[in-house]
């Protein structure tokens, strides 16, 4: 989130899109119906869906499921046509503007109501509604990023609130939601497979930065990896890591993959499940950590299977970092019950085990806030190091002293911070960045301007014409000893840069010089190392619209994509749609969380969830002679089939078929509900949505595309 | 003190339960009671709107009213509580009761019903506060510890309110005087263009 929670409060409108805050963010929603009470925002729903937060939503907007990038480059297209863009905030902050333009000019309103089926007169409103109500949070989730077009489709979102002048102010910002208390800080740790922590990549560089961080020789962690080239390349994702174990698929490495620990990781939100399944069964050894028995605990059939009871959040403690980048002190409740261990025990004995605790442990001796201290010291990308565990604690015990609207301190021993020191917090005098890259205060104060980091000069492809990537004369943070845009600071102390020098000395030098660490720059509308420079739409893999596959079709096929090829062009079938003619996509539910392994073991959420089911429209069901509550079966392209119990509903269109992803213990019709050890099967088991979701990756990120695939459905 | 009310702000309702698993987590109500639930209406179509209800605690409650054993009775600050010792378990009180409340967690069609149990505002039953057999039977006692009941003080979206009649209406009373009144206040583009 560029912004906080808080700070929606301060939005004139809100959209979201791909977003179904009610039931996956309820506490958000405190702020989001704040905003619409206090300052009449309209709150406008694009979804293929009419959610909860539809209920509760001024403006709603059916869109088909992997249109969101058309949608987005028709209202760009609609702002731009009127006049309405933000010119002032284009010309100093923004770079490739007139590029991007040339390529959003397609997205007529009638065209995009021909790819979006959302009517070109709601365009027009929605874009004027835009226009006269700024500034506009805008709100992603999920919902925007599991396409083949993931990754575009986001971009196209952050491009909207550019073109609006919408960023670096309060009520505006993109503001994506993260789906658990500590999802923020899992991700700034380093949890996908192409980074270390802090988003510092593979390269060799990197290795040295956090080498010198854990006080541990970089030739002798070298020397652990077959080659250094292998110590720099990216790694399977959690959407195929299956691919290396099955050896079905060519992959890019030299053994398949033998052994995998999931580590709080509810594994049947993974798509294709039949597939992760069989990989399981092929594992020589799968150990799990986790408070309850997952799927995969169960699902796994082979004698391979190690299950550590890891405790709960209640029964540990250490420092967690929300949505907003608030980094707060999580504290133990109660002594860990039963046999469980906490994380961090179960990961040093396991180290200890594997033979390398002295030289990874030098500077952990009070667990866990050494371990707060080392990552802080160490992820200077974001701005980590400020936020010592006491200056968090001292937040947390000070809490009645921040103000709800604005998130600052008003007197106490806090006075002037930010609530949680929000990331970036450059020094250890820093109040937090409230709203990112906001230049009306300046950097000591929490102010920020857009990241320099891919040069100063650009020359694009499309156009021909080089445009300076800085930002234009006269923008700047107050106090800047630079009136206007700069580059990111480096040798200040020799061959290092503001990201690897661990005396930040280049830090604090630049904030003293009242500018920011990383450059003055602009905000890129184009990418140049992407496939889509300015992103397009592109028709989903497999589309119910072959219609349209010649003038948006997907990419070339993208051979070792994360050590394993990655199909596109030769997965969109244009036939497919007419054996498998409804839309597939998969949502959360309030209730349940994730893979649902702890709330369907939990009585009163299994009460009020209890069973699976597929969210279907009446007059399609029965068209199909399928009853309300009748069971229906949903089968995928790829041969999988699951049966469900149908729920008429009109909030699904009489194209599209929903599932919630919640559900696991039975495969296919299969159950595994004894498969638990004793006394640890949940209340409910159901049967795993992802069985049917379908094959399709984004073509950056490899996230799975479990939004819009096609699928076939009877009475069963 | 003024008595007590419930008010819940369907502006505000989300449909999240979390009211329902408070109570039942927090009191230890068996599966199939429910003291509170939320009903949506026009579930998926336009219009679409919930509302949490329990026992609303009524001024001149008729579950009391037709109680044939005199289980029933209201506190001074309008708690309406049930002596699940009195309690025969006839059922007239649900007939009564105008938001089907009371609740009976051994029914069946012939068998007898048991105690009746219902939403006690958090205030616990007619045993000692605080003691072993109230909270077995009733479950927490908010009330007397100083604190609103445990389903509006987890509402998400603060749309539950209980506690003091008077300070639920001044609540709710300023949330209504505030609606429209911020940067997009009503009528403000139209008279005093920017």
């Amino acid at each position: 989130m560029t912004n906080s929670l808080n700070d929606i409060r301060h939005a004139k409108s809100m959209i979201f899109i791909g977003s179904n805050a009610p039931e996956a963010h309820p506490i958000s929603m405190q702020h989001i119906l704040y905003a619409k009470e206090k300052n009449n925002a309209p709150i406008i729903v694009v979804d293929p869906r009419r959610t909860k937060l539809a209920a509760k939503g001024t403006d709603y907007v059916r869109i088909r499921p992997g249109t969101d990038a058309a949608f987005m480059l028709g209202l760009i297209n609609a702002i731009v046509t009127n006049g309405w863009e933000d010119k002032e905030f284009i010309r100093t902050r923004v770079s490739g503007y007139e590029e991007m333009v040339a390529v959003a000019k397609d997205y007529t309103p009638e065209e995009v109501e021909n790819i979006t089926g959302i009517p070109a007169s709601e365009t027009l409103r929605i874009a004027e509604l835009l226009a006269n109500n700024r500034p506009t949070s805008l709100t992603w989730c999920m919902g925007g990023t599991q396409h083949h077009i993931g990754s575009s489709i986001t971009r196209t979102f952050c491009i909207l609130q550019l073109v609006l002048g919408n960023m670096g102010k309060s009520g505006g910002g993109t503001n994506i939601f993260r789906g658990h208390d500590n999802v923020q800080g899992a991700t700034d740790m380093g949890i996908l497979a192409d980074t270390l922590p802090a988003y510092y990549g593979l390269a060799e560089g990197s290795w040295k930065h956090w080498c010198k961080v854990w006080d541990v020789d970089y030739e002798w962690i070298a020397g652990r990896f077959k080659s250094k080239e292998d110590m720099s390349k990216p790694g399977f994702t959690l959407a195929r890591w299956y691919e290396g174990v099955l050896g079905e698929e060519k992959i890019y490495q030299d053994t398949p993959i033998k052994a995998l620990v999931q580590w709080g990781c509810g594994s049947n939100s993974n798509s294709q499940y039949t597939r992760v399944k069989r990989a399981y069964d092929k594992l020589d050894l799968l150990v799990i950590v986790d408070p309850f028995p997952t799927m995969a605990a169960v699902a796994c059939e082979t004698d391979n299977v190690y299950l550590l009871p890891s405790a709960s959040q209640y029964e540990t403690s250490g420092s967690v970092s929300s949505t907003s980048r608030q980094i707060q002190w999580r504290n133990k409740v109660v002594d860990p019950v039963h046999n469980c261990k906490d994380d961090y025990q179960i990961m040093e004995l396991l180290v200890k085990k594997l033979g390398f605790a002295e030289p990874f442990y030098k500077n952990i001796k009070q667990l866990p806030e050494d371990i707060t201290r080392e990552l802080g010291k160490g992820s200077l990308t974001i701005g980590y190091n400020g936020q010592t565990p006491e200056r968090i604690k001292l937040h947390m015990e000070n809490w009645h002293t921040f103000d709800v609207d604005t998130l600052q301190a008003i007197g106490g021993p806090c006075d002037g911070e930010y609530y949680g020191l929000p990331w970036p917090c450059w020094t250890e005098e820093h109040p937090g960045t409230p709203i990112l890259y906001d230049v009306s205060k300046s950097v000591a104060k929490g102010g920020l301007p857009f990241r320099n980091r891919f040069g100063d000069e650009m020359k694009y492809e499309a156009s021909g014409r080089v445009e300076n990537q800085l930002a234009a004369k006269g923008v700047c943070n107050p106090g800047s000893e630079v009136e206007g845009g700069y580059s990111e600071f480096k040798d200040v102390v020799p061959g290092t840069n503001w990201k690897t020098d661990l005396s930040q000395k280049t830090i604090k030098d630049a904030i003293a010089r009242g500018m920011a660490p990383f450059g003055n720059a602009r905000a890129r509308c184009v990418v140049w190392n992407f496939p889509d420079q300015v992103p397009i739409h592109r028709e989903p893999l497999h589309t119910p619209r072959p219609d349209l596959i010649a003038k948006y079709p997907t990419f070339k096929d993208k051979p070792d994509h994360f050590r394993v090829d990655t199909r596109f062009e030769s997965e969109q079938k244009p036939d497919l749609v007419k054996e498998f003619p409804y839309v597939i996509t998969t949502g959360r539910m309030v209730e349940h969380m994730g893979a649902g392994a702890e709330t369907r073991s939990n009585q009163y959420l299994a009460e009020l969830q209890p069973e699976m089911y597929a969210e279907i429209n009446p007059r399609l069901a029965n068209d199909l002679g399928i009853r309300d509550g009748s069971m229906m079966t949903v089968e995928s392209p790829e041969g999988a089939k699951i049966t469900v119990k149908a729920f008429h509903t009109e909030r699904v269109d009489e194209k599209t078929i929903f599932l919630p992803y919640h559900f696991a213990g039975i495969l296919q019709g299969k159950s595994y509900a004894d498969k638990y050890p004793e006394g640890t099967a949940p209340y409910v088991v159901g049967e795993v949505g992802n069985a049917v979701t379908n094959y399709g990756y984004d073509i950056i990120t490899q996230i799975q595309a479990t939004k819009d695939g096609l699928c076939k459905i009877a009475k069963a | 003190m003024a008595r007590v009310k419930f008010l819940c702000d369907v502006d505000r309702c989300i449909d999240c339960s979390g009211c329902v698993v408070a109570c039942k987590e927090g009191n230890h109500v068996p599966v199939g009671v429910n003291r509170r639930r939320v009903i949506t209406l026009d579930q998926g179509k336009p219009g679409e709107k919930s509302i949490s209800v329990s026992c609303m605690h009524c001024a001149d409650a008729p579950c009391i009213a037709v109680c044939p054993v005199d289980a029933i009775y209201q506190r001074a600050d309008g708690i309406v509580l049930v002596n699940k010792k009195t309690c025969i378990g006839c059922g007239y009180c649900f007939m009564a009761c105008p938001f089907g409340a009371p609740q009976f967690p051994k029914g069946n069609v012939f068998g007898a019903r048991g105690a009746m149990d219902k939403c006690t505002f958090c205030a616990g039953g007619p045993e000692e506060d605080f003691s072993a057999e109230e909270k077995h039977l009733y479950g927490q006692n908010r009330i007397a510890e100083g604190k609103v009941p445990l389903c509006a003080g987890m509402c998400a979206t603060k749309a539950l309110l209980a506690g003091d009649a008077d300070i639920v209406a001044d609540v709710y009373r300023e949330r209504v005087f505030q609606r429209g009144s911020g940067v997009n206040a009503w009528g403000w583009s139209k008279a005093y263009k920017e």
